[in-house]
């Protein structure tokens, strides 16, 4: 177990390696370099080149790499002219937020998406069956701002129950002092992968349902209810945990338009702001902890498959 | 009072479109103590009888009428928490395959321990020191140890000893076994089918033994119900049943066996057709379209039970023809009226030129058609947490030598995991050998390259043990046989197709054929596809892996016809294997026996059959359930006994030694040489030489034994002592 984790982890270094490369290369391919982007078009060549100088760029592409490199991994992402902040002080006040919200939202998806995937595995083609799945493919199917707009439309501007707009606050503990501001941005993220889930998690109980360990099991005496909760739902949890994974990019992902939608100021927000204004030390160093996370989800669902699967070897 | 009795039981499955009528008024009873054996072709209800007693059907069953009496009640009227009392607690049943039947995320002890908790109302802790306790009477050893294991870490035999332990662990009055042993090896099957006797008497326990198998039926059960298109053909005691069977789907299903035509070769009776679609059965007697007596009643009403008593208790049947003599007198042929219409079916129209040559391109020179020198197949095992350390080898196949003349069936036999699928594919060259070499005609087929080697692999071709999973579900038929016409660029393509009408006319299917799609044929028609496909390159030599054990047995006599047939016309020739030695023995002119990677004893079938020199072969022949009561049992106490050891480390020496009633010192620490007559010393190559070129000179193989003390012509029945090894190693 120990060893495949080491493994594992070895692994995730490497592909955090090769994104950072793909990230550097990037940063090179940007019209006129960096020089042009923060020092703006009417730049003199003068200056570009004492720009060069004071930060690096005229020596070879590979010293540049592992200096970059260096600093990326001692916590420096550059500096963010148009916040005129360091951009490690900006993802730390910021990226705490995006966590509290994604992870929120992926709580409320697993309370919501297994039991809801479940029932409607049991009452397979009736009527609630149907308009659950209806509804699924609805919001698997809407843009995220759309449905995002259409709750504030709703539950903010007509029915006032919740605010409009998510906690300003800066710091973590005021998001929980203003939680029904948090309601509408939680959910709207939540409900792409609710319905995701819900799809996942009834195919899965379906699958689990026929095979022959169930029909062992009521020989057995257990009723349906012990069925389903002793033996076939922690079989059908399986492929779900791995997707749950996964699915945390996508996490991140969605949490960029919920953030822009709410003015949730995360980090998703951040990125959407320094992408308008090509603002490009800042959105480096979100790719770069959106790879972290992505790597990060995959090794988690990995060891989480060895604890609840013991045909799982490591 | 019967402890159960069914009562004119019908039960439906609604599928989306259609209802499958599964049982229609089926009628039979139960008595306590005894064992019931329900027998019946794939489709005929005998599992649906089964399932519909605890009422454990299949989404979208339901029983339509009858009642189920158990101990004075109606199991089809019973509310659901009672009859869940009854289940796993007054019922215990055992199904088919043990690895899909057991929960794989739960400690199997756990799982054995749920019924007690259900039903008897014990805590965990008593509960599970009830299990390690059952665990020692089905035989699981170091119980304790195994109740904290998970499915997968045990191998198929303790996992249906688990099952059974579920099943018993609350001396339930009657246990019902569906297919109990089908997913296990021959050798596996016998103890667990002993245990199983010896648990029921133990618990006057009664039971009802589901099984296609006429072989288990024989050896297992009292009374015997056999089954057809969901009705009772034929109900009577087994020694009745065996001797003077009286319906004639009876009649005809041990026609069908191979064991009748084992020493003789001859053609085996097949059942024409297929049976009825239960979603509109036939209105009169089910079995009419493909019986060989039908007369006008048959088809024109249903056929009521009669009841006649016979010596050993009564005997009943729905038939209007029954059959006239016991089974060994043959009947005058005059009582035959009509071929079945199933039976006639039109051929596809072969084309004007014959194209598919009667006989082989390979010429008869006397080169064999595939010789296997020393060959060895080692799979690495590797292990470590960053670095993949190379830890072992499995040994698969260890320095196998065997040739197969021209136009001759080489039977391979062998537990599963023997290596003999290893050493088919090594020989198709789907594998790539460790060692030794492959000769198709004395040339390497794995040397050749570019055009050599493409040519040189048609003349291998194989046919496959899962004639659904083997075919493009995406392709029609048509385009699964032209695909290797394709691939070799075979004649033009009008002629490809021509070929491929003339493939199906050879293996007995109609031309439409073609146009359709796998799924639309059934279990057999789907082996013979795989068979058209490959002969469809004219091949010398084709493979083909358990071919017949996924089939039923009249459509398994049909496939073994059509190979025999096909042998004949062209001359093929054919790696047969299997883990059926009866159908090995029917179709096969030299029998090989493997153990563990090894092989241990090989030469001409009759004789391997007749005098095995192999302790090995020896007990794989008694292992085998013989469709006769009289033999079965008095044979009862003799077999393999054990599991088969992991290949990973092999047994030093023979490597039967561990199974061995026979074992010496000598037989750990010397490899027994393959020669004529066994023995340790090694005779001299130029002996062995002149046995194999004498025996070729016959067109035969010389009878080859590789043990220190071998059985020497006579039976040895009497040198083989019951529990002389451990039942585990």
């Amino acid at each position: 177990m120990i060893g495949y984790i080491l493994r594992r982890l070895a692994q995730s270094i490497l592909v955090v390696l090769v994104v950072t490369v793909i990230v550097f290369i990037l940063l090179h391919q940007l019209p006129g370099g960096a020089a042009r982007a923060i020092l703006g078009p009417r730049a003199t060549a003068l200056q570009v080149a004492q720009f060069n100088t004071a930060n690096g760029y005229d020596q070879p592409l590979l010293i540049q790499y592992f200096r970059q490199l260096g600093e990326w991994f001692t916590g420096n992402f550059g500096f963010s002219i148009k916040l005129n902040q360091s951009v490690s002080s900006l993802l730390a006040q910021r990226l705490p937020k995006t966590i509290v919200l994604s992870l929120l939202s992926l709580v409320l998806t697993v309370v919501v998406a297994v039991p809801l995937g479940i029932y409607q595995a049991v009452r397979r083609n009736r009527t609630f069956d149907y308009v659950a799945t209806g509804l699924s493919f609805i919001f698997y199917a809407a843009p995220t701002f759309f449905i995002g707009i259409i709750m504030i439309e709703v539950f903010s501007q007509n029915l006032g129950w919740f605010p409009p707009e998510a906690p300003q606050s800066n710091g973590v503990g005021p998001i929980f002092e203003q939680f029904d501001a948090m309601v509408l941005p939680v959910v709207t993220l939540a409900l792409l992968s609710i319905a995701g889930f819900s799809r996942y998690m009834r195919s899965s109980v379906l699958d689990n349902i026929d095979q022959d360990y169930v029909r062992t099991a009521q020989a057995k005496g257990a009723s349906p209810q012990r069925v389903l909760y002793h033996h076939v739902l922690r079989n059908a949890l399986i492929p779900i945990i791995t997707l749950l994974g996964l699915s945390l990019p996508a996490l991140f992902a969605g949490a960029l338009v919920t953030e822009s939608i709410f003015n949730f100021p995360g980090m998703g927000l951040l990125f959407w702001q320094a992408a308008q204004s090509s603002d490009y030390p800042v959105e480096l160093g979100v790719v770069i902890i959106t790879a972290f996370a992505t790597v990060a989800g995959n090794l988690l669902a990995d060891v989480s498959l060895a604890i609840i699967d013991p045909r799982v070897k490591l | 009072m019967a402890l159960l009795e069914i009562r004119d039981l019908s039960t439906d499955i609604a599928l989306s479109k259609s209802v499958v009528h599964a049982l229609d008024h089926v009628s039979l009873h139960v008595d306590a103590g005894e064992t019931l054996g329900l027998v019946g072709e794939s489709g005929s209800g005998k599992t649906m009888t089964a399932m519909s007693i605890e009422r454990l059907l299949p989404p979208g069953g339901h029983i339509t009428g009858g009642e189920i009496l158990f101990d004075g009640e109606d199991l089809v009227q019973l509310e659901e928490p009672r009859l869940r009392e009854i289940r796993g607690g007054d019922i215990g049943m055992i199904f088919q395959d043990p690895m899909t039947s057991l929960n794989p995320v739960i400690p199997v002890g756990d799982q054995v321990a749920e019924p007690l908790m259900l039903h008897r109302g014990l805590s965990k802790a008593e509960a599970m020191k009830r299990v390690v306790e059952m665990f020692g009477l089905v035989g699981i050893p170091s119980p304790l140890q195994r109740t904290r294991d998970f499915p997968h870490q045990l191998s198929g035999g303790q996992r249906q000893r688990v099952m059974i332990a579920m099943a018993l662990i609350c001396q339930p009055k009657l246990l019902i076994a569906d297919e109990p042993t089908t997913a296990l090896d021959v050798t596996v099957q016998k103890q667990i089918l002993e245990l199983v006797d010896r648990l029921r008497q133990e618990f006057h326990m009664a039971m009802i033994l589901v099984t296609h198998d006429l072989g288990v039926i024989a050896g297992s059960a009292d009374r015997v119900v056999v089954m057809y298109a969901g009705k009772v053909a034929e109900m009577a005691d087994v020694h009745t049943l065996f001797a003077a069977p009286k319906h004639r789907y009876t009649d005809a299903l041990f026609e069908a066996l191979p064991e009748r035509a084992a020493g003789t070769g001859e053609r085996l009776y097949s059942i024409p057709g297929l049976p009825p679609d239960l979603v509109e059965p036939p209105p009169a007697c089910r079995f009419a379209p493909r019986c060989r007596f039908a007369v006008d009643a048959c088809r024109a009403q249903v056929p009521p039970m009669t009841r006649i008593n016979t010596p050993y208790g009564p005997q009943e049947f729905a038939c209007f023809v029954p059959r006239t003599t016991p089974l060994h007198e043959p009947e005058p042929m005059d009582l035959r009226t009509v071929v079945p219409e199933v039976a006639r079916v039109e051929p596809a129209e072969v084309g004007g030129r014959g194209w598919v040559a009667p006989t082989t391109f390979i010429p008869a020179d006397g080169v064999p058609i595939l010789q296997v020198q020393a060959l060895v197949k080692d799979f690495p095992v590797t292990a470590g947490a960053i670095l993949r350390r190379h830890v072992g080898d499995i040994s698969a196949v260890a320095d196998i030598t065997v040739s197969i003349p021209r136009g001759r069936t080489l039977g391979l036999v062998g537990e599963s995991g023997c290596g003999k699928t290893t050493l088919g594919r090594l020989v198709v060259g789907l594998d790539v050998p460790t060692g030794g070499k492959i000769l198709f005609r004395g040339r390497r087929i794995s040397q050749l390259r570019g055009r050599e080697a493409k040519e040189g692999r048609r003349n291998v071709q194989f046919m496959f043990q899962d004639s659904y999973a083997s075919l493009d579900p995406r392709m029609r038929v048509r385009s699964i046989l032209r695909e290797p016409l394709d691939i070799q660029h075979v004649g033009t393509p009008r002629d490809r197709n021509e070929r491929v009408d003339e493939l199906l006319a050879a293996v007995g299917l109609p031309a439409r054929a073609a146009e359709r799609y796998p799924h639309e044929f059934s279990g057999g028609q789907r082996q013979r596809i795989g068979l058209a496909r490959a002969l469809a390159l004219q091949p010398g030599l084709i493979v083909a892996d358990e071919p017949v054990s996924a089939l039923d047995v009249s459509i398994q006599a049909q496939v073994l016809n059509l190979m025999k047939e096909l042998q004949r016309d062209r001359e093929l020739t054919y790696l047969f294997i299997s883990h059926d030695l009866s159908v090995v023995r029917y179709l096969s002119d030299v029998i090989a026996v493997m153990y563990l990677g090894r092989m241990v004893e090989v030469g001409p079938a009759a004789e391997v059959y007749s005098h095995p020199q192999h302790h090995y072969t020896r007990g794989l022949i008694d292992t085998i359930p013989i469709p006769d009561p009289v033999v079965e049992r008095q044979k009862a106490k003799l077999g393999v006994r054990g599991e088969l050891p992991s290949a990973m480390n092999p047994p030093s020496g023979c490597r039967f030694r561990t199974r061995c009633p026979m074992a010496q010192d000598i037989c750990a620490r010397v490899v027994p040489p393959l020669q004529p007559g066994g023995g340790s010393e090694p005779m001299a190559a130029a002996e062995v030489e002149a046995a194999v070129a004498s025996a070729a000179a016959r067109g035969t193989v010389p009878h080859m034994t590789a043990c220190h003390f071998p059985i020497n012509g006579h039976s040895a029945a009497d040198t083989l002592v019951e529990g002389a090894v451990s039942p585990v190693a």
